[in-house]
């Protein structure tokens, strides 16, 4: 897999240079473009991580974590992925660090620690995304396609935890 | 998104004006703090990456590969924008290579190129199919669970793909089939 990475870069060089791009200035463009795009989602990420803060300092996260929990088993996902499965999809460097511990605490080859990674694999940071996808378009109206990708990756999430027992 | 901040934003301030005023200030200072670490990180992913995918656009490798995936972009995003095309298909590319980070740009190149014929459905249907997660291999979570001395760590290797594929198939299909009917 590692190989990959290398392998691309090679290619595509390799391609410009038929093509006579003149790579570094248009390198250097590339970069130059990162550099704003990374300015336009700063305050989108500012925003969504304070509320994030926020909402763990109060205790009100850890609180709804044992709410949820009951309903999460009801459905098969054990309740060691309570809190996963709802940091997920505001925050991946977060729900990353989680994973981690799950995989510490239960042993890399547990049963819990396969689905966490399954289902941590199969998801993505939904509002996250929302907010860098539709940066220059805030009157969009998303709460359709975000209701539509919370509820399938639920059901994921269920699906997950199920053929993690019989695989 | 704005009902949801303001809301959660402001219970939260609720709660801990409660129980512990003086960390209202910490948690805000905490999470600008953490938003330019990441963003420091993502700078780093987006310079590599688009530095790379400016070189495929100039050399005109993304739009032959565009023109490849042209068929199925066009049947199933609906539009006739060649740019949009082709940052569809670096963005799908990227996804299934497991190169998340590269695919952010593009996806936000597409919606800016289809925000000019007004196609909405284009916009939200990109927007789900990345957010259901499409990817191949999952290589964070197996280099993850190897460090951690899995016996054999990609063995999840197929029930990921059985879960990322039922989750973009499942939420595609419920959007495109709602949007005829509802216009979302």
């Amino acid at each position: 897999m590692a190989l990959v990475i290398p392998l691309i870069f090679i290619a595509v060089f390799t391609f410009a240079i038929i093509k006579k791009v003149k790579i570094y200035d248009e390198f250097s463009a590339g970069i130059g473009e990162a550099i704003k795009f990374t300015l336009s989602v700063l305050p989108c990420l500012a925003a969504i991580f304070m509320m994030c803060e926020l909402f763990e300092a109060s205790g009100l996260s850890d609180k709804l974590t044992e709410l949820l929990s009951p309903v999460f088993s009801f459905f098969g996902i054990p309740s060691e992925l309570t809190k996963l499965v709802l940091i997920k999809p505001f925050s991946g460097s977060g729900s990353l660090a989680y994973l981690n511990g799950i995989i510490e605490t239960y042993g890399p080859d547990s049963y819990i620690s396969r689905c966490a990674a399954v289902c941590f694999g199969s998801s993505e940071t939904v509002f996250y995304i929302s907010a860098v996808y539709f940066v220059g378009l805030p009157r969009k109206k998303l709460a359709a396609p975000i209701i539509i990708v919370l509820v399938s990756t639920f059901l994921t999430t269920v699906l997950a935890c199920l053929i993690c027992k019989v695989l | 998104m704005n009902a949801i901040f303001t809301v959660i934003f402001l219970i939260s301030l609720t709660v801990i004006a409660v129980i512990s005023p003086d960390g209202a200030l910490t948690a805000l200072m905490n999470g600008a703090e953490k938003a330019l670490v990441m963003a420091a990180t993502l700078f780093c992913v987006y310079a590599v990456w688009m530095g790379l995918s400016r070189l495929a656009e100039k050399s005109g490798l993304s739009g032959a590969a565009a023109r490849r995936l042209k068929p199925l972009t066009k049947r199933l995003f609906k539009t006739e924008n060649d740019r949009a095309c082709e940052n569809i298909s670096m963005n799908l590319a990227c996804n299934l290579l497991g190169i998340g980070g590269a695919a952010t740009p593009h996806a936000v190149k597409a919606i800016d190129e289809l925000e000019k014929e007004e196609n909405s459905f284009a916009q939200k249907l990109l927007f789900i199919i990345n957010a259901t997660s499409v990817q191949i291999v999952p290589t964070t979570v197996i280099a993850l669970r190897s460090a951690a001395g899995s016996v054999s760590a990609a063995d999840i290797f197929f029930p990921s793909l059985i879960c990322t594929a039922f989750s973009t198939v499942l939420a595609a299909a419920v959007f495109i089939l709602g949007s005829k009917k509802w216009h979302w």
